[in-house]
């Protein structure tokens, strides 16, 4: 699979004849090889021109922009370039009939229950005390086949999702990060600076993954459709976050890579420094990268891999050829 | 789904002779994964083997890689990365030697396999005429088909765009 390129520095993203290069305001030039590249992540202050908006096209690359403090801003998604008719009405009929969206809807908060379960277990086992936690997943995951609206869904996804959030202070065991509450923009302490963080770069990931499949990001099941936002990549994003995200967190925590220096508090609430960040997405990016065995491949997948599987998975729930199952952990 | 652009292809010839699922998947513009290496490499190959010739005609349902004559007669020249669907290569392209005969264009067909440094001489006749109206209608019946047919695991899976779309 091809690569993703992170680019940290400010500078400018140019075209160079038939290739790109990123020249960085201290005049430090990178070439960026266009035939292994899949996608951009622009951190730092990157400008840029038509022209090679026209070449990212061309060439199929997509362009993921984070603002300063470093939250998902959005994305260059060049014309989509694996149109097909049948898909996107597959993909709306199964928005429009309620039956078929709260089905789906269902699968998804179902396998982001399962996965935090997964995550909530092997905590478990390395002797973190949070069996109640785990109980009172369960319980409430219980809920979830029998649910028959979706303002109850959500409830019952908020209600695993806080939940869940109540095992994070025994698995990290650090006052510091303590979780306290959900606070999104912006994130008011450093446990969810990361989590934010994190999931920024989760949505930008499977999106780009829903790029090279057929499936249009704006139909989404479990996030409310507007058709101008991306939000099927929010959907498939809940799967993959427990074992993705919050994984990296508590190992970086748990390795004390970071500290409350790596932190400053502004404005926006507390956002992380470019070292942290940088060490972040390092750690993300190697995640991504692990393999494991597909067995009905009957091959070694990495997770990033795993995410277009997850897709291809639904293209077929779509097509009405096989319910999707979303992927569990087997760790 | 929409009868207007639905007509028999060249490409679907081929698809169909090796795995009926690819026909209707790719009817359906569920097209296979770009990224991988084989249809990357039949690309390329179709980029920058036989430059010198003549190439890439495009008429309805076809896409002729070679044009060129010889004693007189229209020789239409495909070419393919491997010998490993020649059946199928070899039904593709009488499928254009029969659109073209139906069009009054008398050609012969060569198959071309740069990589192996082969070529092959294709007639239409009599036998094969028959056979592509046989599968034009087959063709069809696969493409209205509400469903793709169900995965089968073949020989050809392994290296193919859609294996991950089936066996996922």
């Amino acid at each position: 699979m091809k690569r993703t390129f992170y680019l940290f520095s400010n500078g400018e993203l140019k075209r160079k004849d038939n290739t790109i290069y990123f020249e960085t305001e201290n005049g430090e030039k990178r070439f960026l090889p266009v035939e292994d590249i899949s996608e951009i992540m622009a951190f730092g202050e990157v400008s840029l021109n038509k022209r090679l908006l026209e070449f990212l096209s061309q060439s199929e690359i997509i362009v993921h922009y984070f603002n300063y403090y470093g939250y998902y801003m959005g994305t260059f998604y060049p014309r989509e370039h694996m149109n097909s008719g049948y898909m996107t009405l597959r993909q709306a009929e199964h928005y429009l009939d309620d039956s078929k969206r709260l089905d789906l809807a269902k699968r998804f908060v179902k396998g982001a229950a399962d996965n935090m379960l997964r995550v909530v277990k092997y905590y478990e086992k390395r002797e973190k005390d949070i069996s109640n936690v785990r109980e009172e997943i369960e319980r409430r995951r219980a809920d979830i086949s029998d649910c028959d609206n979706g303002e109850t869904l959500m409830a019952i996804e908020g209600n695993v999702r806080n939940t869940y959030y109540e095992a994070f202070d025994a698995i990290v065991g650090q006052p510091a990060f303590a979780f306290e509450s959900r606070t999104r923009r912006p994130p008011r302490n450093y446990m969810n600076t990361l989590i934010s963080f994190g999931n920024s770069m989760m949505y930008s990931v499977v999106l780009s993954q829903i790029y090279r499949t057929h499936l249009d990001p704006r139909i989404g099941y479990l996030h409310a459709t507007n058709f101008r936002r991306f939000t099927l990549n929010l959907d498939v994003a809940e799967i993959f976050k427990p074992i993705i995200v919050d994984r990296i967190i508590f190992t970086l925590l748990g390795r004390r890579q970071l500290s409350e220096n790596d932190f400053v508090k502004g404005t926006e609430g507390v956002v992380m420094k470019e070292n942290a960040r940088k060490m972040f997405v390092e750690e993300f990016d190697q995640k991504l990268q692990t393999t494991q065995n597909y067995k009905s491949l009957n091959r070694q997948v990495s997770y990033r891999h795993l995410i277009r599987l997850e897709l291809y998975k639904l293209e077929k729930h779509l097509m009405g050829e096989k319910q999707y199952d979303p992927y569990v952990a087997a760790w | 789904m929409a009868s207007d652009d639905m007509h028999v292809t060249g490409t679907l010839v081929w698809y169909y002779y090796i795995c009926q699922r690819q026909v209707w998947l790719m009817a359906h513009q569920v097209n296979p994964d770009e990224d991988n290496p084989s249809i990357d490499l039949g690309r390329f190959l179709h980029e920058h083997v036989y430059e010198r010739e003549k190439k890439e005609i495009s008429l309805p349902g076809m896409r002729l890689d070679v044009l060129s004559e010889k004693d007189g007669r229209l020789v239409v020249g495909e070419i393919k990365k491997s010998m490993r669907g020649e059946k199928s290569a070899r039904m593709q392209l009488l499928f254009y030697l029969d659109e073209l005969d139906r069009a009054g264009v008398s050609a012969v067909g060569e198959l071309r396999f740069p990589e192996q440094r082969k070529r092959e001489r294709v007639t239409l006749d009599e036998a094969s005429h028959t056979e592509l109206d046989r599968a034009r209608r087959d063709i069809f019946r696969i493409m209205y088909l509400s469903e793709p047919p169900a995965p089968e695991k073949i020989r050809y899976c392994r290296g193919c765009g859609y294996a991950e779309l089936c066996w996922s």
